[in-house]
């Protein structure tokens, strides 16, 4: 587990043990937002950028953005980052304009497994370290009158 | 910018927003909604409400005109929103329904399936789900519909219900004609479905659904040979109860049935999805 500090324009991995049981329930269970099972991603991988937004996608379904990384090598590599819907993001208070172009973002997230320089997001911090796109949908809950199996 | 307006149940007692909300209430009300982000917000009129302006989620279930229960209304999974999201940084919200992932999670002993169910199910998860017609952005089939994340409305009318799905802004028809159930029917992905009053209980029943549908993320099947039978009951105004009974000889070796509730969402708006308007996952499975 290593956190350098090279907080800027580092591309970091860290590998996090799990047993192949929570593997695989992880691989079935999507994220509420998400319309397919989240396999194309390890979860078992994390990985961290900086860098700077080069597009915003909102659209369904799912939102994408693309941040500008200089890795280790100083050669400039474009992320792309998956995120949950539009949808999802707006009831939460978010909407297309919160993230623009050129803004500096710190992104976590697990990377695809079969493709390069793509992940799914976790978190989001802009340069002043305030978390993006988080919270939760502010809704009425009702107190649940059964359920259950018959 | 989240939008951190709290809805009044969320509200502690001794909070001064909550005798504020009514005050609140009336200053949306006069907004015009060009300023608002759509109608998230906007208040849902003619719904029964407490003094705090909240909705009145115990109320008794609306009736229509003729003295049927009515459904009609914006619903999701009754499931709680989980607090991790709350205080912490992550961006994804475990809102979501067990049934999404197993439809018969509830069940002993679980679903079960047929030796061809099993075969099914042992290719569909070797693939890691990327053959779920809903990953490529097929139509919300009901049943599973009921368990999606994204909101339904229903619009109830005598001789008709309607489903609404803001997934692919999709539509399913209950018909409560009295008309009977197609024979031999051209298999389509909701099927053929009419209902029809068991006391304030709505019996939906289905057939001619296609041969290669999904109940589940984890690929629990269901096919042409299948008869379905919703028993739709709204409890009160906030929850609604739905039995979803599966008798599909093909995939499963007896009927069995589940219980799904589901809770009603005021004061927001359907928001269509065009699944395939941006969909980039599918290529991203393994081959």
């Amino acid at each position: 587990m290593t956190t350098t500090n090279r907080t800027f324009h580092a591309v970091k991995y860290r590998l996090i043990p799990l047993s192949a049981f929570v593997v695989l329930c992880l691989a079935l269970v999507p994220a509420a937002w998400a319309h397919h099972s989240q396999s194309e991603y390890d979860s078992r991988k994390k990985v961290e950028v900086e860098g700077t937004v080069s597009k915003v996608e909102w659209k369904s379904p799912h939102a994408w953005i693309h941040v500008t990384v200089t890795n280790d090598k100083g050669e400039k590599v474009n992320w792309r980052f998956e995120l949950p819907s539009p949808n999802t993001l707006m009831r939460r208070g978010w909407t297309r304009d919160s993230l623009k172009i050129g803004d500096r973002i710190k992104v976590t997230g697990s990377p695809a497994r079969n493709f390069p320089d793509i992940g799914i997001a976790t978190t989001i911090k802009d340069s002043n370290g305030k978390a993006l796109f988080t919270g939760v949908t502010e809704i009425y809950e009702p107190e649940a009158e059964s359920g259950g199996a018959k | 910018m989240l939008r951190t307006t709290k809805r009044p149940s969320q509200l502690k007692s001794n909070s001064p927003l909550r005798s504020l909300w009514p005050a609140m209430l009336l200053l949306v009300l006069a907004t015009p909604a060009a300023v608002m982000a759509q109608w998230l917000n906007y208040p849902t009129p003619g719904i029964p409400r407490l003094a705090s302006g909240a909705p009145d989620l115990k109320a008794p279930a609306p009736r229509t005109p003729d003295g049927k229960p009515d459904f009609s209304g914006m619903w999701f999974a009754n499931v709680p929103s989980r607090d991790n999201c709350r205080t912490g940084d992550c961006i994804q919200e475990e809102r979501m329904a067990r049934e999404q992932i197993n439809i018969g999670t509830k069940l002993p002993g679980g679903l079960p399936y047929t030796e061809w169910s099993k075969e099914q199910m042992k290719v569909r998860r070797a693939n890691g789900g990327r053959d779920d017609p809903h990953t490529y952005c097929m139509p919300p089939n009901f049943p599973r519909a009921w368990t999606l994340p994204q909101y339904m409305r229903i619009l109830q009318t005598p001789g008709l219900m309607v489903v609404l799905h803001e997934f692919n802004e999709a539509y399913r028809e209950v018909h409560l004609d009295g008309r009977p159930l197609p024979k031999n029917p051209n298999p389509t992905w909701n099927g053929y479905s009419t209902g029809h009053w068991e006391g304030d209980t709505l019996v939906i029943e289905t057939n001619g659904i296609r041969d290669d549908m999904w109940l589940d993320i984890q690929g629990s099947p269901v096919t042409e040979s299948a008869r379905i039978t919703e028993r739709l009951k709204r409890v009160n105004f906030g929850v609604m109860q739905i039995e979803i009974a599966v008798d599909d000889p093909k995939a499963y070796t007896k009927p069995w049935s589940v219980t799904i509730e589901m809770a009603v969402q005021v004061d927001t708006q359907m928001l269509g999805e065009i699944c395939n308007d941006n969909e980039q996952d599918v290529k991203l499975y393994k081959k």
